[in-house]
């Protein structure tokens, strides 16, 4: 009879145990809903003011009281493309290096450096960007790209260290560290036997890395770069420094341009025309959307090669 | 017997931990070597001296000579890439590269430089005929080599071994993630390989040694206890460390 009490207590305890992890795990999705509807409700007035027009007029005008999202849209994409056009083939190099060639009293620190790396708060990475890297892009890399790659629209504007260009700079540094460790975690993963069938066949270092390695990981090392991704989409405040905040939509990289994330830091504090504010907000719920899109890419990327499956 | 590879004074350390201890033996050409021994004895370790696979990691360290035809592959700066093209090696489990079937044989062939596509696949037929594939595969070469089941897979890794015709293949328990069937076309696949190539298998099964090779080396804690011809080492060892475990009774 004692026996069986305790085995009573025993599933209560259980149940309560499990109803309180089931709260809390599914306490997440509530309030990724919550932020959901919540960004919509406080959208509704701009999308019913300007409709899909929202999101692709150009024009962004406080004093009119006229909203159109392209700017932003158009600058958070280019300067996060930028940044993985800089980042991917660094970081897959770090990676490449970290796993497969550096020695190892070099590959542990190098790989917690760059896991520090990615732990800096992004306004240190602004200050950095607008004082160090700004004034030397200004002084010396864009004039040099402008005079070599000149002939290319993109390698044009105004050399002023402040515009889409520094932005995706900055944008690069910042998701190096994310995108190297998660590839280099991902190159871990492949088989040793599977590399050493490649040397086996007389296949040099670069040979299996190329044509083994990579093939392998593919579909991994685009999760990592999409990661990546929507880590630069949405990061805010180094971008703010840097971006020059216009809304100007130019092919010209050097030039300033904006962010959805440098717009809504630059104006919510300011808006006080309900327009206005339920514009910015609507900015988020795009962002919003575009972030949970690529994140939930990313994430079935990633797990597809840790099940094995490589194609 | 002629000697393929001949194995003078082999030490083999893994950092300042000793793996093999002044290891003597003679592989003999186009023949089949088994190596047997209970787990952690040295024979894989062995095996992989054999085309230098150690060099891939760091500490690792040989003493001795290694003598594969006139050449000691242990002299300092030898040719690596070269040497691997020369003495293949097939793995325990089977190790598909993520391409098509008719790439995983060209593999090599490309790497050596080969271009021309009715060379290359006329190789690559020739490799998936003598691993005994060709009919299950030839119409499908261009699907991925991962859809083939594990037993077509190791064929597929062993003709990946063969195409780029090395002398001597090394096969590290080829058979040990296969059901029987699998494992019994393999073993046919090595008799057959014995007509062409040298041929050194690890395996851990007893029967597999004494059905396919002609000659067994008896490893025990990194040493060669027993080296001598399979029909001798299975009927009268001279050695009561081989009677023992070739009877079952430890390992």
């Amino acid at each position: 009879m004692a026996l069986l009490d305790r085995h009573k207590a025993d599933r209560l305890g259980d149940a309560l145990f499990k109803g309180a992890a089931l709260f809390f795990a599914v306490s997440v999705l509530v309030l990724m809903g919550l932020i959901f509807i919540v960004l919509l409700a406080e959208a509704m007035p701009a999308l019913r003011a300007f409709g899909l027009r929202f999101l692709y007029t150009a024009e962004w005008d406080p004093v009119r009281s006229v909203f159109g999202a392209l700017p932003a849209i158009y600058g958070t994409i280019v300067s996060s493309v930028i940044a993985l056009v800089i980042a991917v083939p660094i970081s897959l190099g770090i990676a490449v290096f970290l796993t497969e060639m550096a020695p190892k009293p070099l590959a542990g620190p190098i790989g917690t450096a760059i896991e520090l790396l990615a732990a800096i708060p992004s306004i240190i990475y602004g200050m950095w960007g607008l004082f160090i890297l700004a004034p030397l892009l200004a002084d010396h890399v864009e004039p040099f790209l402008n005079n070599w790659l000149g002939f290319i629209p993109f390698f044009r504007g105004a050399p002023l260290g402040i515009g889409m260009l520094p932005a995706g700079f900055i944008l690069a540094v910042m998701i190096i560290p994310f995108i190297s460790s998660v590839a280099r975690d991902i190159f871990r993963m492949v088989p040793p036997i599977l590399k050493e069938s490649g040397y086996g066949v007389g296949a040099t270092k670069w040979e299996v890395i190329h044509q083994v390695v990579l093939p392998y990981t593919r579909s991994g090392i685009i999760g990592a770069v999409v990661l990546g991704l929507g880590r630069a989409l949405g990061e805010t405040m180094a971008v703010t420094f840097l971006i020059g905040n216009s809304y100007d939509i130019s092919s010209e990289l050097f030039n300033p341009a904006t962010s959805i994330s440098a717009s809504l830091a630059n104006e919510f504090t300011e808006a006080v025309d309900p327009v206005h504010i339920s514009s910015l907000v609507a900015l988020g719920l795009i962002l919003f959307v575009i972030t949970f899109i690529v994140l939930a890419a990313a994430k079935l990327l990633i797990r597809k090669t840790v099940n094995g499956d490589a194609r | 017997m002629t000697a393929k590879i001949t194995i003078k004074g082999l030490n083999f350390y893994y950092g300042p931990k000793q793996a093999l201890r002044n290891i003597n033996v003679r592989i003999g050409e186009r023949e089949i070597t088994a190596l047997i021994g209970p787990s952690g004895c040295g024979k894989t370790t062995f095996l992989r001296c054999l085309n230098r696979m150690h060099d891939l990691y760091p500490g690792n360290r040989y003493e001795g000579e290694i003598i594969l035809d006139d050449r000691n592959i242990l002299e300092p700066g030898l040719d690596l890439i070269r040497l691997r093209s020369k003495v293949g090696i097939v793995f325990q489990k089977p190790t598909p590269f993520p391409m098509s079937i008719s790439d995983n044989i060209a593999f090599g062939l490309k790497l050596g430089g080969m271009r021309n596509r009715r060379e290359l696949a006329s190789r690559v037929e020739a490799a998936l005929r003598v691993s005994a594939l060709w009919d299950e595969t030839k119409d499908r070469l261009h699907d991925s080599a991962l859809s083939l089941s594990g037993g077509q897979q190791q064929r597929l890794c062993i003709a990946r071994a063969i195409a780029v015709e090395p002398e001597v293949i090394l096969m590290d328990e080829p058979c040990s993630a296969l059901d029987p069937v699998a494992t019994a076309k393999i073993e046919d696949l090595m008799s057959d390989l014995k007509k062409n190539y040298t041929v050194v298998i690890v395996t851990h099964n007893m029967q597999q040694a004494a059905r396919v090779s002609d000659h067994t080396g008896f490893f025990m804690m990194g040493e060669v206890m027993e080296f001598d011809r399979t029909q001798k080492i299975f009927t009268a060892p001279s050695n009561k460390l081989t009677e023992d475990y070739i009877t079952g009774r430890f390992g």
